[in-house]
C-alpha cells in the first residue's frame, strides 16, 4: 500500500523534470545553431567562437574567471533568482487555479514602491534592532500592496466576469504610472549625489535584509537572507497546493469550475483569494529585492515593466507550476543570464544571446506539453526510459494516453 | 481487426479481440461499463494503440497509428460528446480540417453544395449557417454524422450515441443509419440500450471483461439471451418493489420560476411540488423542456426568480450550493462531465468532492489521506466501480459507466434526505442498471425522498410512485405510474394533453 502511495507522488514529478530536461537541452541545441549562424554572418566573430560561447552561456556563474569571481557571480546568481522565484510561484499557484497572472509585474512595481516608502519613511535612529523591525514592516507593507494589487483582477474576474488577462495588463500600466507619479520629485530620491533617477538604497536608514555571513562566502555579491525565505515561501506553497483542503479546492476549481461549484466550493472566493496570494508573492519579491540595501530603484517605470514579473511566467511554465520545481526554474534562469552576461564579456557576441536561448526552452516547454497531448508514442516513449526497460508497460503511461483521448 | 490486445496501467482494456466487421452492415458492440468497448472502437480510430494485433481493411493489413490515418482508410467516428466548435456554423465545422481551397482561398460554395446534397440524400436534416451552440444536441450529431460523410468515410463508428437524444431523436437516427447501410457504409454502433441493438443491427459482438465472448445474429437471439451473454447472468427488467410508504414531506417547491439564459421566456415557469420521505418522484419530460433548469434552480447551480423552496421544512430558496448539500441535498448531475467530476483529480479525490473539509477527512485544514483513501476503497467495493488503478485511478481514465458509477456511490453514500437523480443510469449497463435501480428502491425503503429526473420512459414506469410530467417548464400532469399508460404518458410529455396544476392562488 505504501508503495502506491510513493508512486503516486513520485512518477509525475518524474515526469516533469524529464519533460523539463528535454526542453532544456533542445533550447540549448537551437542556441547553439544559433550562436553559429551569428558567428558565420558576423565578420568579427571567428566561427570557432560559437562552440566556445555555448560553454560559456553552459558554464553559468562558473565561467566567470577566478575562483574569487565565481564566488561573487554564483551569490549575485541567488541573488537575482530570489526575486524570480516569487514572481515565479505567483504565476504558478494562479496557474493552479486556471488563472493566468499576467499582472506580476505591476505587483512587482507596487511591492517596490510600498516597500521601499515604508523603509525610507519610518525613522530607524541608526538602531539595527530597529533597522531590522522596519525591515520585516516594510516587507509586510509591500507584500499588502501587491495583495490589492492582484485583488484588483481577482474581483473583475470572480464578479464581473471579465477576462483576467486584460485587467491584468491594464493594472499593469496602471502600477507603472502610478509609481512613477509617486516618486517624481519625492524626498525619497538619491538627490545628494545627482543621481535622480534611482530612489535611495534603503540602508541609508539603516535597512538592510540580514546577511547571514553570506557575503563572507560569496563576497561582492548582495546575496542576504532572502533567498532562504523564498524557498521556505515554495515549501510552504508546496505544502499548501498538495496536502491542504485549501490546496483541494484551488486546484478543482482550477481544473474544472462547474464542478467545483456543483461540489458547493465558493468558486469566487477561490478566484480573489488566489490572486490576492499571487498579488502578494510577486510583491514580496520585489521587497526582498529592493530592501537588500545596496539596490537602488529606478522609478522612471512609466515605459517599461520589470522583467522580473513577466520572468515569474516563464519560471513557472519551466517547473510546470510546482512551487519546488519554481526554486529550480528561476535559479536555472539565473544561471544562464549569468552565462550570458560573461558571454559578452569573453566573447564577441552580446548577453542577449542566452535570452534568446531561454525563449527557446520556453517554446519547448510549450511544444513538450502538445507532444505530449498529440503523439502519445513519443511520451511513452520517454516514459519507458524513465520507468525502467523491465516495466515495459510503465505506470506513468495512465497520465499520458489519459490525455490522447477522452472517456465519456 | 485481429487479436487486438489493448493494456493500460492495471487492466487489459482488450484481450485478444478479434472482430469482421462486412460491408453495409450495422455491426452492434455490446458490453458492460468498462468492457473494453470505447478502447477497441478508439483502437480501429487511431487514437490508441493497440500492443498486439492487427487490423486489415478490404483484406490488406493496414496500420492506424492516429486519427489522420484512419479518416485518411475511410474510417469516421461519432465520440459520445462531440467534438464540434462552437462558435462555428455547421458548415464550417463540417469542413474543418477538410477544406478546400482555391489560391490559398477558402471556397466555401462547392463545400456548401455538397452538404447539402449530403444531408438531402440521407435525410439529415440541418442548417449549414447556424452556429453549433444554437443547435439541439440531435442536430449537432447529425453535424457530426455529415462530417464522416464529407470525408466520405465508408466505416462509421457510432460510441453511445443515443444516450444523449431524444427517444423521436433515436427513432431518426436509426432510420439514418439504415439509410447509411443501405447506400453501403458499414456502421459500428455501440449501445447499452438492447432495444435499439434489436431494432437497428444486423449482428452484435458482445465484450466481457476485456474478453470477447462472441457474435450473434441479432434476429435470433432474445435480449434476455443478449443481456446474459454480456454480463454472465440473467438481468431483471421490472424492478421489484413495494408500494410507496410516504412520510413526512422533505422538500416542498411552492411556484418557483427559473429564469432562462437565452430566451425571454421562463425556463422553469411556476412550479410547485412535494416530495415526501420514503416516495420516488419522478419529473418526466421530453429532453429540453426545463428539466436542466429546473434542477439547477433546486440545487443552487442557478438562481430561482420567483418561489420558495423549503428542505426539511427550512427555507433555501437562496442557500448556497453547500448549504443545501449540508442540509441534506444530494445530486447526481445531468452531466458528469461538466459538474460531476473533476476529471484531472483521482478516484478518490473524487469521492470526497463535497466533503474534503468534514472532520473525518481533514484535520487543521489538512486533507487525511489515508481516510480519504480508505472510504474510496470502500465506495469502490460497495458500488462496483471498475477501473484499472482502483482510487488511484484518473477519473478521466475510468470508462464512461464507471464514471458515472463513481458519482452515484458518491452521492448516495452521502447522508442526505434528498436524493437528485438525474439521468441516474445514463450509459450504464443493464447489469449496472439494475443495481442502481435496487439502490433508489433501497434508498426510499429507508425513509429517503427521491427526485429523479428521467428521459427513459422505461425508467420512469418501472421506479417511480409519482409521475409529474414537466412540459415547457411548467408541470402539466401528475400521473399514477400502476394506471397511466405509456401512451398517455407520451400525450403529456407532448404536450398534446394537460391537467390544471396550478395550486395556491392563480396569478395572471
Ligand atoms: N486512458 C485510459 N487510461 C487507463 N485506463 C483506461 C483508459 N481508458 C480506458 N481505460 C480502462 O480500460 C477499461 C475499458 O474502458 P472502455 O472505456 O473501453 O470501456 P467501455 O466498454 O467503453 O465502457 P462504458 O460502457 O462504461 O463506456 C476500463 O476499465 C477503463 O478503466
Ligand atoms: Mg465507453
Amino acid at each position: 500500500m505504501k508503495n502506491t502511495k510513493d508512486k503516486k507522488l513520485k512518477l509525475p514529478k518524474m515526469e516533469g523534470f524529464i519533460s523539463a530536461l528535454i526542453c532544456i537541452v533542445c533550447g540549448i541545441l537551437v542556441g547553439f545553431v544559433i550562436l553559429l549562424l551569428l558567428a558565420a554572418f558576423t565578420p568579427s566573430i571567428p566561427v570557432g567562437e560559437a562552440l566556445s560561447g555555448l560553454g560559456i552561456i553552459l558554464g553559468g556563474p562558473f565561467a566567470s574567471g577566478s575562483g574569487a569571481d565565481v564566488m561573487t557571480a554564483i551569490g549575485t546568481m541567488f541573488f537575482e533568482a530570489t526575486p524570480l522565484i516569487m514572481t515565479g510561484l505567483s504565476v504558478a499557484l494562479a496557474f493552479k487555479n486556471g488563472l493566468f497572472n499576467i499582472g506580476a509585474p505591476g505587483q512587482y512595481l507596487m511591492g517596490t514602491a510600498a516597500s521601499i516608502i515604508t523603509a525610507l519613511s519610518i525613522p530607524t535612529g541608526g538602531s539595527a534592532f530597529a533597522g531590522f523591525i522596519v525591515w520585516i514592516a516594510a516587507i509586510l507593507a509591500g507584500t499588502v500592496a501587491g495583495v490589492i494589487w492582484g485583488m484588483i483582477p481577482g474581483f473583475f474576474k470572480a464578479f464581473l466576469g471579465v477576462n483576467e488577462v486584460i485587467v491584468c495588463i491594464m493594472t499593469n500600466w496602471i502600477a507603472a504610472n502610478l509609481v512613477s507619479w509617486i516618486f517624481k520629485g519625492s524626498r525619497y530620491l538619491n538627490v545628494a549625489s545627482g543621481h535622480t533617477a534611482y530612489t535611495l538604497k534603503t540602508s541609508v536608514n539603516g535597512v538592510a535584509a540580514p546577511k547571514l555571513g553570506l557575503d563572507k562566502i560569496f563576497p561582492g555579491s548582495n546575496i542576504d537572507i532572502s533567498i532562504f525565505i523564498a524557498i521556505a515561501m515554495a515549501v510552504v506553497l508546496y505544502i499548501v497546493i498538495n496536502r491542504t483542503t485549501f490546496g483541494y479546492e484551488l486546484k478543482a476549481c482550477g481544473s474544472n469550475r462547474d464542478a467545483a461549484k456543483y461540489a458547493g466550493m465558493n468558486v469566487k472566493r477561490n478566484i480573489m483569494l488566489s490572486m490576492m496570494i499571487s498579488g502578494g508573492l510577486a510583491a514580496m519579491g520585489a521587497s526582498f529585492f529592493y530592501l537588500n540595501g545596496n539596490i537602488e530603484f529606478a522609478w522612471e517605470t512609466y515605459s517599461s515593466l520589470p522583467d522580473t514579473g513577466f520572468n515569474g511566467i516563464p519560471v513557472a511554465l519551466l517547473a510546470g507550476s510546482d512551487p519546488i520545481g519554481v526554486v529550480f526554474s528561476s535559479v536555472f534562469l539565473r544561471y544562464l543570464g549569468k552565462g550570458g552576461y560573461n558571454l559578452a564579456g569573453y566573447t564577441g557576441f552580446n548577453e542577449y544571446v542566452s535570452d534568446l536561448i531561454v525563449a527557446v526552452i520556453i517554446y519547448f516547454a510549450g511544444f513538450a506539453n502538445f507532444i505530449r497531448s498529440y503523439f502519445p508514442e513519443v511520451g511513452a516513449f520517454f516514459r519507458r526510459i524513465i520507468a525502467g526497460k523491465g516495466k515495459k508497460d510503465a505506470d506513468t503511461a495512465e497520465t499520458l494516453t489519459a490525455k490522447g483521448g477522452e472517456n465519456r | 481487426m485481429r487479436n487486438i490486445t489493448k493494456r493500460f496501467p492495471g487492466i487489459v482494456a482488450n484481450d485478444n479481440i478479434t472482430l469482421r466487421l462486412r460491408r453495409g452492415e450495422i455491426h452492434a458492440l455490446l458490453g458492460e461499463n468498462g468492457a473494453g468497448k470505447s478502447t477497441l472502437m478508439s483502437v480501429l480510430f487511431g487514437l490508441y494503440k493497440a500492443e498486439e494485433g492487427k487490423i486489415y481493411k478490404d483484406g490488406k493489413e493496414v496500420e492506424i497509428k492516429n486519427p489522420n490515418d484512419a479518416t485518411a482508410l475511410g474510417i469516421g467516428m461519432v465520440h459520445q460528446h462531440f467534438k464540434l466548435v462552437e462558435v462555428f456554423s455547421v458548415l464550417d465545422n463540417i469542413i474543418l480540417g477538410a477544406e478546400e481551397t482555391k489560391f490559398g482561398f477558402l471556397s466555401k460554395k462547392a463545400a456548401r453544395k455538397r452538404v447539402v446534397e449530403l444531408s438531402e440524400k440521407y435525410g439529415l436534416a440541418v442548417d449549414p449557417d447556424a452556429k453549433i451552440e444554437d443547435i439541439t444536441v440531435g442536430m449537432q450529431q447529425r453535424v457530426e454524422i455529415l462530417k464522416m460523410l464529407y470525408r466520405d468515410n465508408e466505416v462509421l463508428i457510432f460510441d453511445e450515441p443515443t444516450a444523449v437524444l431524444t427517444p423521436q431523436e433515436i427513432d431518426e437516427l436509426m432510420i439514418i443509419m439504415k439509410n447509411l447501410a443501405s447506400e453501403g457504409k458499414s456502421i459500428l454502433f455501440i449501445s447499452h440500450k438492447l432495444n435499439e441493438i434489436k431494432a437497428v443491427s444486423d449482428r452484435c459482438s458482445i465484450l466481457r471483461k476485456g474478453k470477447y465472448i462472441g457474435t450473434v445474429d441479432t434476429d435470433k437471439v432474445t435480449k434476455e439471451e443478449l443481456s446474459s451473454m454480456m454480463v454472465g447472468r440473467e438481468v431483471k427488467f421490472a424492478v421489484d418493489k413495494a408500494d410507496a410508504n410516504p412520510g413526512k414531506t422533505v422538500l416542498e417547491i411552492r411556484n418557483m420560476t427559473v429564469p432562462s439564459k437565452i430566451r425571454k421566456r421562463d425556463a422553469v415557469h411556476d412550479v410547485s411540488l412535494e416530495v415526501r420521505a420514503g416516495e420516488i418522484v419522478c419529473i418526466a419530460g421530453i429532453d429540453g423542456n426545463g428539466q436542466t433548469d429546473f434542477v439547477y434552480g433546486l440545487t443552487g447551480l442557478a438562481p430561482v426568480s420567483g418561489g420558495t423552496l423549503l428542505l426539511n421544512g427550512k427555507d433555501i430558496t437562496s442557500a448556497s450550493v453547500r448549504q443545501r448539500m449540508t442540509g441534506g441535498m444530494s445530486h447526481i448531475p445531468e452531466d458528469r462531465h461538466k459538474h460531476g467530476l473533476v476529471l484531472d483529480y483521482t478516484v478518490e479525490q473524487n469521492m470526497v468532492l463535497q466533503r474534503y473539509f468534514e472532520p473525518e477527512f481533514s484535520d487543521h485544514g489538512f486533507i487525511r489521506f489515508n481516510e480519504v483513501r480508505k472510504y474510496s476503497d470502500s465506495l469502490i467495493n460497495e458500488y462496483d466501480v471498475r477501473s484499472g488503478r482502483g482510487s488511484l485511478t484518473a477519473a478521466r481514465a475510468m470508462s464512461g459507466g464507471n464514471q458515472q458509477k463513481a458519482i452515484v456511490a458518491r452521492e448516495m453514500d452521502r447522508k442526505h434526505d434528498l436524493l437528485i437523480a438525474v439521468q441516474p443510469t445514463r450509459g450504464l449497463d443493464v447489469g449496472a442498471i439494475e443495481a442502481i435501480h435496487k439502490r433508489i428502491v433501497a434508498q426510499r425503503d429507508v425513509g429517503c425522498a427521491v427526485l429523479l429526473v428521467s428521459l427513459e420512459l422505461d425508467e420512469v414506469m418501472n421506479l417511480s410512485d409519482r409521475i409529474l410530467v414537466m412540459y415547457e417548464g411548467e408541470l402539466v400532469g401528475e400521473l399514477n405510474p400502476k394506471t397511466v399508460s405509456v401512451e398517455e404518458l407520451g400525450l403529456y410529455m407532448a404536450g398534446a394533453k394537460r391537467d390544471n396544476m396550478k395550486r395556491g392562488e392563480d396569478k395572471t
